[in-house]
């Protein structure tokens, strides 16, 4: 039995190894591995494998994040589940300073800002003009543009053939949107109460 | 453009994104198809009246989206958001943006692992030069081997195939007794990766043919083969079908436990 234990275990650990292969290394053009993938190579209790991985990744201030198709499904079924990307990311959030060391300016991380909240506020469409038409009260024009182009080649804004902005799959897994919204609200209020 | 051209163009107008879904007056859009309605005298009339009414449903349905996102503890006023966004300055923004904010971790490294077997495939890699090479075909007699020949230069088995199945059988009870069970690396674990291919190849057949019964556990995530005491052979109908499970790296911690 306790062969039995150990062995149990020594698969289990295996498995754990295997998902953080999966996860942390691109296999695709995109990074992140979809659910089913994921159940085909560390079989039925796949879940629980993420659950005993992200526990572990914890004291790393690391995460395994779970992005959904549609991001309105409050509780996804198993299929839904299947078809859902999992990503690494950060558990915690990053200083200015971080951010610059990873090669971002701060106006380039404000624009990023601006443009996702906006989108949110347009029920997650709007027409690219309007994005650049806020974005210019605050950046250059010739930045905008180039701002906006380098927000869909990482994934975070994408962009239909009628020229329509949209969150795309980095946003969706990276930017806690809620979050995002509540505090530029409450950031606003407090700057009025203020004033 | 037709009146209900321009309808139709304004309800894809919502489609983009370009104004709101409540901006649209639908009482005001349904009258103007209705009173259309009745000067349709040809297929293209049909297909715009079908056209404006599809547009229009598509309307209701991104009201009924925004109604849906209203209700959700995502919604703020655009307005509001916009003000406050207009009223920050770019670094408070930033800021407020990297609070919310949980980069992506992946990895492009190389291993040490994979470098290491990208160099071993490298050197067994046969030159361009030596794979374009014309094959040299060498010209030989033609003879006739009988089947005990074929035999002895191991073209054929030995004995029958059945033989070697019953003869695979009677090893299994004798080592788990009869009707007993194994585990299937401990069945077919041999010394060399070979033998173990051999033997899950044969194991694929006996547990087919009705000799063993294999049962897997989901939780061990393994196989068990049971001997069963009383054999049901059938080759022409196989009962269970199995994969032949040997995976390299498996064996190789197999021998190692």
């Amino acid at each position: 039995m306790a062969q039995r234990m150990s062995k149990a275990q020594q698969q289990y650990q295996r498995k754990l190894k295997d998902a953080v292969h999966l996860l942390f290394f691109t296999h695709h053009k995109l990074p992140g591995v979809r659910g089913w993938e994921l159940r085909k190579e560390l079989g039925s209790d796949w879940q629980n494998v993420l659950e005993v991985l992200d526990k572990q990744l914890q004291p790393l201030d690391l995460q395994v994040t779970q992005v959904l198709d549609d991001p309105d499904i409050i509780d996804p079924t198993n299929a839904q589940l299947q078809d859902a990307r999992y990503y690494i990311t950060m558990r915690g959030t990053v200083t200015q300073k971080t951010a610059k060391t990873i090669g971002w300016r701060i106006d380039d991380i404000a624009g990023l800002a601006v443009s996702v909240a906006y989108i949110i506020s347009k029920q997650g469409k709007s027409p690219r003009q309007d994005v650049e038409r806020v974005l210019e009260e605050k950046l250059p024009g010739w930045r905008v543009k180039l701002n906006i182009d380098r927000y869909i080649n990482q994934g975070y804004l994408g962009e239909d053939e009628q020229g329509i902005l949209f969150l795309d799959w980095r946003s969706r897994a990276e930017i806690n949107s809620k979050k995002l919204v509540d505090l530029v609200v409450s950031y606003g209020k407090r700057e009025q109460e203020s004033a | 453009m037709s009146e209900l051209e321009s309808v139709i163009g304004l309800c894809r107008m919502v489609q983009s994104g370009k104004i709101e879904p409540f901006d649209i007056d639908f009482d005001y859009v349904m009258s103007v198809i209705q009173k259309h309605y009745p000067d349709i005298k040809n297929p293209r009339d049909f297909c715009m009246d079908a056209e404006a009414l599809k547009e229009l449903s598509l309307v209701l349905e991104r009201q009924n989206q925004w109604i849906e996102h209203k209700s959700t503890t995502l919604y703020k006023d655009p307005f509001m958001l916009s003000q406050s966004l207009m009223a920050l300055d770019i670094g408070a923004i930033a800021d407020i943006f990297l609070r919310s904010w949980h980069p992506l971790v992946e990895m492009e490294q190389m291993s040490a692992a994979t470098l290491a077997a990208s160099l071993s495939y490298w050197g067994d890699l046969v030159p361009f030069a030596e794979r374009w090479q014309d094959s040299e075909v060498e010209e030989r007699e033609t003879g006739i081997a009988t089947r005990d020949e074929a035999r002895q230069l191991g073209y054929l088995p030995e004995e029958g195939f059945t033989d070697i199945i019953e003869a695979f059988w009677r090893e299994l009870g004798e080592r788990v007794g009869p009707g007993g069970s194994i585990e299937y690396w401990d069945w077919i674990g041999a010394d060399t990766y070979e033998q173990t291919v051999y033997r899950a190849y044969l194991t694929v057949f006996m547990v087919g043919y009705g000799y063993a019964n294999a049962t897997w556990n989901r939780m061990m995530d393994e196989y068990t083969i049971i001997h069963k005491e009383t054999p049901e052979p059938n080759p022409e109908e196989a009962k269970i079908s199995l994969s032949v499970l040997v995976d390299y790296e498996e064996w190789k911690l197999w021998r190692n436990e």
